[in-house]
């Protein structure tokens, strides 16, 4: 911090004193910490209005130089508190990962030269180069994880209303394809080209250095490039189990409750309207208390069932009419055997001769025709043991053969 | 089918009674060493379709469904939608949490959506629980009941739901 009017010591004790405006800039401001005039003005005004020891515009701007205003009447905070305010609130903005790859970018330029570089004085300021680098690294990549945590974490709750969950499945996808894919790929062992890489080689490097050197200074040097490196690998090496093992899989989770609390959201939406639900419900079976019958079974008898279940007596009354089956008349069919002057199979007869007057033959239909047999004015003749099948519409006989015709004395 | 195993009897009445078969029950076990076979069993004795995958097993039918299914992904939903705005995790507190069942009926009695929810067989609460433990969607002892492993075909519903939307606004 060049050019400055006051010590360090009060800079401190105004950063200390102002510690609620400090932070109400640094909200307002982010990510670009740049804040409209008017917005910058009321903020200044509340502060004061609430406090006893007030701020002017000339000390923030002029002496403590916190902020200035640009020509197009922003306000922008200087970038020398930027990271201190950052790392004071816990509160980092999410770079890019292209911003981490240009940083690393550095870091394997400065390594580069470094391996070809001839002159101690230039190695040492290399070296210290690649350390500086290399911690800016660590600390903006840590920073930026625990502000992924945080809010991811954030992300879980705070959702009252649908157009969240959208937001939220929208910002986790976001997340992951922008950020922890990347950076992922930054830190990825197996890749020849990531960051976790090239500090294995730079360790290397650096280890064979500091032992086989012979320039002592050089020596020294090698060995704090060493620990950089051997702390950054570590480092390296726990944010990407954060990254993978904890924030990928939050994420992945967020991104799946958040589907299903939409599809039930949509479902309640649309509770009354069956054809809205778009997706089918499960089709569980009904319980069915007999599990011997097939569907179809209890299907018609629910349907016998049904039909008495509003009928009143009198319709009962008439339905048991009705059930009465036609039955032919003996008469009839006694004078047909009559005039036929004797039949040779009785059986097989009456089989015939119901059949001209009906459909279905039925056993009483049938049996009404045979009792003729029990007439006193028919004579009936038996010899053959064989016996024939005569198949009706309920059952099937097996009958003899007889011959029937009229008794002489008629 | 070749042979029936032992479980036989029990498979197919509790299956056909719309209740889930869940591992790692015996029964489970046999059904799925003879997936096929009892597959055309139910199809052509009942003209049922069983599902079954890794860990649970059901009938399902175009016809001669369960009705109140609707009302039961209604209860889960208005559920998990309670459990979400009070800051729990809903899922986990499904899949593995028990839920004490005053608690419980308290909480759906006091959500905006209860008047949904009264409207259906969830509105006696205690018959409702019971209904869906015959059928072992749900667990229930001593005042309190949890959810079985059946329970992600609803969410899977919901999921094919939320799909569906999205492919339907992305049309649009």
């Amino acid at each position: 911090m060049s050019n400055l009017n006051l010590s360090g010591k009060e800079i401190l004790r105004f950063l200390n004193t102002h510690y609620e405006f400090v932070h109400s800039a640094f909200a307002a401001g982010k990510p670009h910490f740049m804040i409209d005039s008017d917005k910058f003005m009321r903020l200044l005004h509340d502060y004061n209005a609430r406090n006893e020891t007030k701020i002017s515009l000339y000390r923030l701007t002029s002496e403590v130089k916190f902020c200035r205003q640009l020509s197009t009447g922003e306000y922008k905070l200087n970038r020398n508190y930027i990271p201190f305010l950052e790392y004071l609130f816990n509160d980092f903005v999410l770079n890019l990962p292209e911003t981490l790859k240009n940083r690393y970018q550095a870091v394997f330029n400065h390594f580069n030269s470094l391996k070809d570089e001839t002159s101690a004085y230039r190695i040492i300021l290399l070296t210290q180069e690649i350390i500086n680098v290399i911690e800016d690294f660590l600390s903006d990549i840590e920073g930026q994880t625990q502000r992924l945590l945080r809010d991811t974490e954030a992300l879980k709750v705070n959702v009252g209303n649908h157009s969240a969950f959208s937001t939220r499945i929208q910002r986790a996808n976001f997340w992951i394809d922008e950020y922890i894919i990347p950076l992922n790929a930054i830190l990825d062992k197996d890749r020849a080209d990531s960051i976790v890489n090239m500090i294995i080689r730079l360790q290397q490097y650096s280890n064979e250095k500091r032992l086989l050197s012979d320039n002592y200074e050089l020596k020294l040097e090698f060995e704090k490039l060493y620990a950089c490196a051997v702390n950054a690998k570590s480092e390296l090496d726990r944010t990407l189990s954060k990254l993978t093992r904890e924030l990928l899989p939050l994420l992945e989770r967020i991104k799946s409750d958040s589907i299903i609390l939409n599809g039930f959201y949509h479902f309640v939406e649309n509770i009354d309207d069956p054809k809205a639900y778009i997706a089918e419900l499960p089709h569980i079976v009904r319980r069915t208390k007999s599990s011997v019958t097939s569907k179809s079974f209890a299907a018609e008898a629910e349907f016998y069932i049904d039909q008495f279940s509003y009928l009143t007596p009198e319709i009962l009354f008439s339905e048991s009419e009705e059930n009465i089956e036609w039955l032919p008349d003996a008469g009839y069919f006694k004078e047909q055997l009559l005039k036929e002057e004797g039949v040779k199979d009785f059986y097989k007869w009456c089989l015939t001769s119901l059949e001209e007057q009906t459909d279905t033959i039925t056993l009483s239909k049938f049996f009404t025709l045979t009792n003729m047999l029990l007439d006193e004015d028919l004579v009936v003749e038996y010899k053959d043991e064989k016996r024939q099948e005569i198949k009706l519409a309920d059952a099937t006989l097996l009958m003899p053969k007889i011959k029937v015709y009229a008794k002489l004395s008629k | 089918m070749q042979s029936y195993p032992s479980e036989h009897r029990e498979i197919v009445s509790a299956l056909v009674d719309g209740r889930f078969v869940i591992y790692p029950n015996p029964t489970f076990v046999s059904l799925k060493l003879q997936e096929e076979e009892y597959r055309e069993f139910f199809m052509q004795s009942y003209g049922y379709e069983l599902v079954i995958d890794s860990e649970i097993a059901y009938l399902t039918s175009t016809e001669g469904t369960e009705k109140r299914t609707r009302d039961f992904v209604l209860f889960l939903a208005l559920l998990c939608r309670e459990l979400d705005y009070s800051g729990k995790n809903f899922r986990d507190a499904i899949e593995a949490g028990t839920f004490d069942m005053a608690e419980t009926e308290q909480m759906l009695k006091q959500s905006s959506k209860w008047e949904v929810l009264e409207k259906t067989s969830v509105a006696d609460f205690n018959e409702f629980i019971s209904i869906w433990h015959r059928k072992n969607v749900l667990f229930r002892a001593e005042g309190q009941f949890r959810f079985t492993k059946a329970v992600k075909i609803f969410f899977d519903f919901a999921v094919n739901v939320a799909n569906a939307k999205l492919k339907e606004v992305q049309a649009a």
